[in-house]
């Protein structure tokens, strides 16, 4: 009988060192909140866009995500679409943002805000 | 020294908004605003404060308006020292918006916001009486014709 192997299973979300930092920095002074939550919300020119909030709980179907001390929730309905997802954070003077580099979509809008499964 | 602006503001959207009305109702009526302050870009309260924050002495926003984006026209935006004689300069509570005069066609009468989410903080055109409509993320739009 072979014993049956038993995998890790890949995060469903990974962050870059940038992501984590700034997830960091931003809850550092609100301890009511235990973490980010992810979702996908049905906007834009090409069809999806995604959101973040503070979250204060976990709800029953989030997937959860934990890496280096900073908790990421994924919202049911955002976890197929966000499947292997890196999420980044990228600052210049002007501007900064959290993007996701998503391997699923099809096409994205000239802004990367918007975005195609 | 926040009143005024508050209420430049809300004179700019009250102009905005009779503009358009101007518009909708009647093509004969003749256009009571001068062309001077018709083509200006406005700032918000929160686009001075961060411009106020973000720049060294000299410096200035450049808003330029290319091809490209998903509507045929996007906004850039960039930090700039130089002005050149064919940039016009928006100047408001301490800070600066240069716009070069093609690109000033694209937005005259706007207005320059600096809207801050969770998300992502980031410069934005808003309100734009020559853009017909945009791109969600607002930084690509279609002109009017």
């Amino acid at each position: 009988v072979s014993k049956r192997k038993i995998l890790p299973t890949r995060a469903a979300l990974t962050l870059t060192p940038a992501a984590v930092s700034k997830i960091r920095c931003l809850l550092q002074d609100k301890p009511e909140y235990i973490g980010l939550k992810v979702g996908v919300r049905t906007r834009g020119c090409n069809g999806l866009t995604y959101t973040l909030d503070y979250t204060k709980e976990k709800d029953k179907f989030d997937e959860e995500v934990l890496q280096d001390g900073v908790r990421v929730l994924i919202e049911k309905k955002a976890q197929l679409t966000l499947l292997g997802t890196e999420m980044d954070f990228v600052e210049s003077k002007l501007s900064s943002e959290f993007i996701f580099n998503n391997p699923n979509i099809k096409s994205t809008c000239g802004c990367g805000e918007s975005f195609n499964v | 020294s926040q009143q005024p602006h508050l209420q430049l503001c809300a004179q700019s959207r009250y102009a905005l908004a009779q503009q358009r009305f101007n518009s909708a109702s009647s093509q004969e009526r003749p256009d009571v605003s001068s062309p001077s302050s018709k083509e200006k870009v406005y700032l918000t309260e929160a686009c001075v404060k961060r411009l106020g924050e973000l720049m060294e002495k000299g410096e200035y926003l450049r808003i330029h308006v290319e091809g490209g984006g998903c509507s045929g026209f996007q906004y850039k935006f960039s930090v700039d020292r130089n002005r050149t004689e064919d940039d016009r300069v928006f100047e408001q509570g301490g800070v600066g918006v240069i716009v070069d005069q093609d690109s000033l066609e694209f937005v005259k009468g706007a207005t320059v916001d600096f809207s801050q989410e969770l998300i992502r903080a980031t410069f934005l055109v808003l309100q734009n009486p020559q853009a017909d409509h945009g791109c969600s993320c607002g930084s690509s739009f279609s002109v009017k014709l």
